[in-house]
């Protein structure tokens, strides 16, 4: 069990899972970020431009924050919250962009490239190419362009083009492709910057890397605040970022319960969610093998979720390995319950969460009884909820306008 | 390897007997339906054509530029499965038996029919193009067994020098030189650039190279074929059957392909 923390393998894989299923233009250019990131991850110049990053433009380290009411409210373990909605731009995803940048800017790439689903990568994309003065492409469905519209107009004030992908579902798997094909065509300059624990060899790796100082801060933290490591992690998954970065750290300390929470859309039996791990079976996409959900021909099918974040037919390959091996735990929730925990955590704490995050809350209505009264679980807050105003408001019935 | 010549095999060699070049031309299968994909397999070969590359359809492209997109999606509209694609194949068998066809698409759907796979040479397919599968793979290790089937590798202009020489050694039938950086259907033909890799290629095995992405013309055909083996045609096919698809009168079609056969050196 011990060695999950030394994979991937060098050729990408997690178990059984990973490895580079690209076309052939790509290959080299993964080959050259792969050699960077050997080259500058252990480099102490790269390691103190990264943490002064996180420290002044990013704000962290992130509280760890006791939810009270919240642990009345279930009246069963002690429910602490790792705020990563309280970074620059809202979510844990600019601690994955403020080091991709580096290594793009390392590189001498002079463009870069992204997809986004809730908008929240696309934001932290565009927050860091405009701080370095790079061109930057943001890809989103067309879907998500209309669920997501404040995101949208965040990005392109902050300098990005935003492109509506309108092929297949016109959600993040089509964004994916997108950006895919993006640099495909146009890989002498650009840097693709993969917002999640996704896609080919080494990103997997490296966004986890990236964002793993959640995790490492949260080993500290709880020593200083509880004395004692967690005893359970929840946190949401789609393509499983904020997740792999809050358990990388704990990988070894098999006595914390590691728990995933996919989204049910609207209900695993319904076949309308985006819970590949719940209700999925190994295959390749967006050049990783790892569980998909697809039909019995190898056709991806379409997800539903209400959170266009989670919205992905994918997960990263590690989290399949960790599902394999039984280290980790994936449950899911569907719309109606996230919709009812963002209320709940809304009105008993004063944070209103994103409606991925909600996902990481709503699990608790069936994990929070396996816990006693001594003991801590910790959610993950990956990012706030103001970008799903609108949505929420639309569920609810309610006109903004 | 000490494997049997396959069709695809003896087809490359009496071409190099007769130092001619190949045209290979490339359609998804089920667009617009099966029946004038078989129709069009049949004129494709009347019209010049020497080896058949059949795309199978997968909702997630992404070497694909926009026009192979759309006809991947209304193939899969048509619920085509690399099943019926076996099928087709055994079809076109029944009045062709000399013609190489190439089964060119993505993993995922591979590996959902790998073991109906390993039976496809017996209805008739000569090789498989898995374009998201790096070329030095060994295509067993990763669930598709079929040795019967030769397996042709893509070279890019980025590919590595260390690379081409695995790839050209974990590769049989042929190896496909993608001519430009770019999705299937761009327009940066660089022939300068082409020929040098090819050359280089060459020098690192004595399979032969075809040249394909972006050839759209006469003249990008007959530039390309002085430097290759052979050339593939994809994008431009696939759309002119996309325009033709309502009325399925494709003659125009064929009178293309033959103003390309025509072009390249014979």
């Amino acid at each position: 069990m011990n060695n999950l923390t030394d994979l991937p393998n060098t050729d990408g894989f997690f178990g059984d899972y990973g490895g580079k299923f690209v076309p052939e233009t790509l290959m080299h250019a993964l080959k050259e970020l792969d050699e960077t990131y050997a080259k500058l991850k252990d480099n102490p110049e790269f390691i103190e431009e990264i943490d002064q990053d996180l420290v002044q433009f990013v704000g962290r380290p992130s509280p760890l924050y006791f939810a009270k009411r919240l642990t009345d409210y279930y009246s069963g373990p002690q429910i602490w919250l790792k705020r990563e909605d309280l970074n620059h731009t809202g979510a844990h995803k600019i601690n994955n962009t403020v080091g991709q940048i580096l290594l793009a800017k390392a590189m001498g790439k002079k463009r870069i490239i992204a997809e986004t689903g809730a908008g929240q990568h696309g934001v932290a994309t565009a927050t860091v190419a405009a701080r370095l003065g790079l061109e930057c492409h943001i890809y989103m469905g067309a879907a998500d362009v209309k669920r997501q519209s404040l995101n949208v107009y965040r990005i392109k004030l902050l300098g990005a083009k935003v492109h509506a992908v309108d092929s297949g579902t016109a959600t993040l798997k089509d964004a994916l492709n997108e950006a895919m094909r993006d640099w495909v065509t146009n890989i002498e300059d650009t840097y693709y910057i993969i917002g999640s624990v996704t896609g080919p060899h080494p990103y997997p790796m490296i966004v986890r890397d990236f964002n793993a100082i959640v995790g490492r801060e949260l080993r500290k933290q709880s020593m200083e605040q509880f004395m004692q490591y967690p005893d359970a992690i929840v946190a949401c998954v789609g393509g499983g970022s904020n997740a792999m970065g809050i358990f990388y750290p704990f990988l070894e300390e098999s006595y914390v319960d590691l728990i995933g929470v996919e989204a049910a859309g609207s209900g695993l039996m319904s076949g309308k969610h985006a819970a590949p791990l719940n209700d999925g079976e190994p295959g390749i996409l967006h050049g990783a093998k790892s569980y998909l959900m697809q039909d019995k021909n190898g056709q991806v099918v379409d997800t539903h979720s209400i959170s266009a974040g989670l919205d992905y037919p994918g997960v990263g390959p590690e989290h399949s390995n960790l599902k394999d091996s039984g280290r980790a735990n994936y449950i899911a929730v569907d719309d109606d319950e996230v919709l009812s925990s963002f209320h709940l955590v809304t009105k008993l704490e004063g944070i209103m969460p994103a409606l991925e995050t909600a996902h990481a809350f709503a699990a608790l209505e069936h994990v929070a009884k396996n816990y006693k009264s001594n003991q801590h679980v910790v959610i993950n807050v990956s990012g706030r909820g103001d970008k799903d105003i609108n949505t929420v408001a639309t569920m609810d019935g309610i006109s903004l306008d | 390897m000490g494997y049997l010549l396959t069709r695809l095999d003896e087809k490359i060699l009496s071409f190099k007997k007769a130092s001619k070049k190949a045209l290979v031309a490339y359609l998804v299968a089920g667009d617009p339906d099966l029946d004038s994909t078989l129709e069009l397999m049949h004129g494709f070969v009347s019209a010049g054509v020497d080896i058949l590359e059949i795309g199978v359809p997968f909702t997630d492209p992404i070497a694909e530029g926009p026009i192979i997109q759309a006809a991947h999606d209304r193939a899969l509209k048509n619920n085509t499965s690399l099943n019926n694609i076996f099928q087709l194949v055994e079809s076109f068998r029944d009045k062709d038996t000399d013609t190489p066809i190439i089964l060119m698409g993505y993993m995922n759907t591979f590996l959902a029919n790998a073991e109906a796979l390993e039976e496809a040479h017996q209805s008739g397919t000569d090789a498989v193009l898995i374009v998201d599968v790096p070329g030095e793979s060994n295509l067993e290790d990763l669930g598709i067994k079929n040795e019967n089937l030769a397996s042709i590798s893509l070279i890019a202009p980025t590919t590595s020098e260390d690379r081409i020489g695995k790839i050209c050694n974990s590769s049989s039938g042929f190896i496909y030189y993608v001519t430009l950086r770019g999705v299937t259907g761009s327009s940066h033909l660089n022939i300068q650039e082409a020929e040098s890799n090819i050359n280089h290629i060459r020098s690192q095995t004595s399979l032969p190279v075809f040249a394909g992405f972006g050839i759209k013309t006469p003249d990008d055909a007959f530039n390309l074929s002085k430097i290759s083996d052979g050339i593939v045609i994809g994008s431009s096919l696939v759309q002119m059957i996309h325009e033709q698809s309502d009325q399925k009168e494709f003659k125009k079609i064929y009178n293309y392909l033959h103003d390309m056969a025509e072009a390249i050196i014979r």
